[in-house]
């Protein structure tokens, strides 16, 4: 079944504002669930979550960075009077990944649907066309930009840096000399897109006219109503009980 | 084409190669072929055919799980790029890809102070590098700032460092005028003379006719020898 691009956007809005909002791990769990059923029903692509298996020892990470400067409640793990691990820093941690998955996970449902369709949604929202081409361009460029990344990753290792031998000071310092060849491909390119976008008249009038037409059905306004009403209830309730 | 002594050793060996990109078809069909430290070898073919994946497979940046690359006898797969680098020098279709620091003269030592050497002794390398690669006056230069040639030429140097064995050059003549193209013709043998070996991975019929000892030609997921 194919939905308007605006329902999915609405259901993104909807699902993220839940993961920014609520505290409780259990009904984040919840959200969590409902992210990946939602985005497991239109199809999209996992390929992804196996590419988040490498920052497996990120997200143990940022737990454990949670829990030493945030301790709360019991402690858990301990060295030399050091607290790693407590109770509520634990909490927290799980909280943030949660979080992560959600925004991540909920983020994938627009994946379905065309860049096209994307910027149309948003034009019929009355997003001025600048701004909704402008979102569509970032899109298109982000698979760019880490194809960029890769080859100057690849290109330094090659120039006899071995990675693996250097220590976590110069690592860091390594990744910030990559950041000059992307920087500058990032500018050339803009440079030559406002060229090419000046060159076929862009703006050249008010008002533009578009093929595609996006047109809501029942079952759009049905998902939106109840997305929006789901979000609302529980934030609701969030409010009321302080 | 000139004929050039093949010494017994390759220095590249590819046995029963076969690559694919993601959910694409086959590029290269179980290909084997052997590449020389003492030749010229150019790489031709149709556009998308598998001439840059070829020279990418070749040094360790992509890797297959039917078939293996062998680096002087030993399989390229338990190889770092790091090590790899050290051997092999790979020249991007886009040079501006690798280039990473402020100044030219940066950017060819940078490697190596990065990795702890004296910096007298890299001062002394790069200086005979620039004037090899007649860089002289561009040693503060922006490596964005300069021509393309000139930043090639920056590219190949920065590679020369490293005192590789073995040069893989993608498309170096894109965008060089014919008197940039002489000049990097007369670069390219004057490594040859120290006993490196390359490959040119190249559209340019005139350019590969002049410097290669042999062609072999990409298409439709086989190396044919021309």
């Amino acid at each position: 079944m194919k939905f308007d691009p605006r329902t999915k956007l609405i259901m993104v809005f909807s699902l993220s504002t839940l993961a920014v909002f609520v505290i409780d791990i259990y009904l984040l769990l919840v959200v969590l669930l409902i992210s990946i059923v939602v985005s497991n029903y239109f199809k999209e692509n996992w390929d992804f979550l196996k590419r988040t298996k490498k920052f497996i020892t990120l997200l143990i990470g940022i737990v454990l960075i949670q829990s030493i400067f945030s301790p709360a409640g019991e402690i858990l793990l301990s060295i030399n009077n050091f607290t790693i691990l407590t109770t509520g820093g634990l909490a927290k941690g799980i909280r943030v990944i949660l979080r992560m998955l959600i925004i991540i996970i909920s983020a994938t449902i627009m994946t379905g649907s065309s860049p096209r369709e994307i910027i149309q949604a948003l034009i019929q929202w009355k997003v001025p066309y600048e701004i909704a081409f402008m979102v569509s361009l970032s899109i298109r460029f982000i698979p760019i930009l880490g194809e960029e990344a890769k080859d100057a990753f690849t290109a330094i290792q090659l120039r006899g840096v071995e990675i693996d031998k250097l220590n976590l000071t110069k690592r860091i310092k390594i990744y910030s000399y990559m950041f000059m060849p992307v920087l500058s491909g990032v500018i050339h390119r803009a440079k030559e897109l406002s060229t090419s976008l000046e060159a076929r008249a862009f703006r050249a009038y008010p008002d533009r006219s578009s093929y595609i037409k996006l047109e809501l059905a029942r079952k759009d306004y049905l998902i939106m109503f109840v997305s929006t009403l789901f979000t609302i209830s529980i934030l609701g309730i969030y409010i009321i009980m302080g | 084409m000139k004929k050039a002594y093949r010494d017994n050793e390759a220095f590249i060996e590819i046995k029963d190669l076969t690559f694919s990109y993601k959910k694409s078809p086959v590029i290269l069909n179980n290909v084997s072929i052997s590449f020389y430290k003492s030749e010229i070898t150019a790489i031709i073919g149709p556009n998308g055919s598998g001439k840059t994946t070829l020279g990418k497979l070749m040094s360790g940046i992509l890797s297959s799980e039917q078939g293996s690359v062998f680096l002087e006898g030993t399989n390229i797969k338990g190889i770092t790029l790091g090590n790899i680098g050290k051997k092999v020098g790979y020249l991007f279709q886009q040079p501006e890809r690798q280039l990473f620091n402020p100044t030219v003269k940066e950017e060819i030592g940078f490697a190596h102070l990065f990795m702890g050497e004296p910096k007298d002794k890299v001062d002394k390398k790069v200086s005979k590098i620039i004037e090899e690669l007649s860089l002289q006056g561009l040693e503060n230069s922006s490596p964005y700032k300069i021509s393309r040639g000139e930043r090639q030429r920056v590219a190949l140097a920065a590679i020369l460092i490293n005192e590789p064995s073995f040069l893989i050059l993608d498309e170096p003549t894109t965008g060089l005028d014919m008197i940039k193209k002489d000049k990097l013709s007369e670069i390219l043998k004057n490594l040859q003379q120290q006993n490196i070996g390359m490959v040119i991975i190249s559209h340019d019929k005139s350019f590969i006719k002049s410097n290669a000892d042999r062609t072999l030609e990409v298409s439709g997921g086989e190396i044919n020898e021309v």
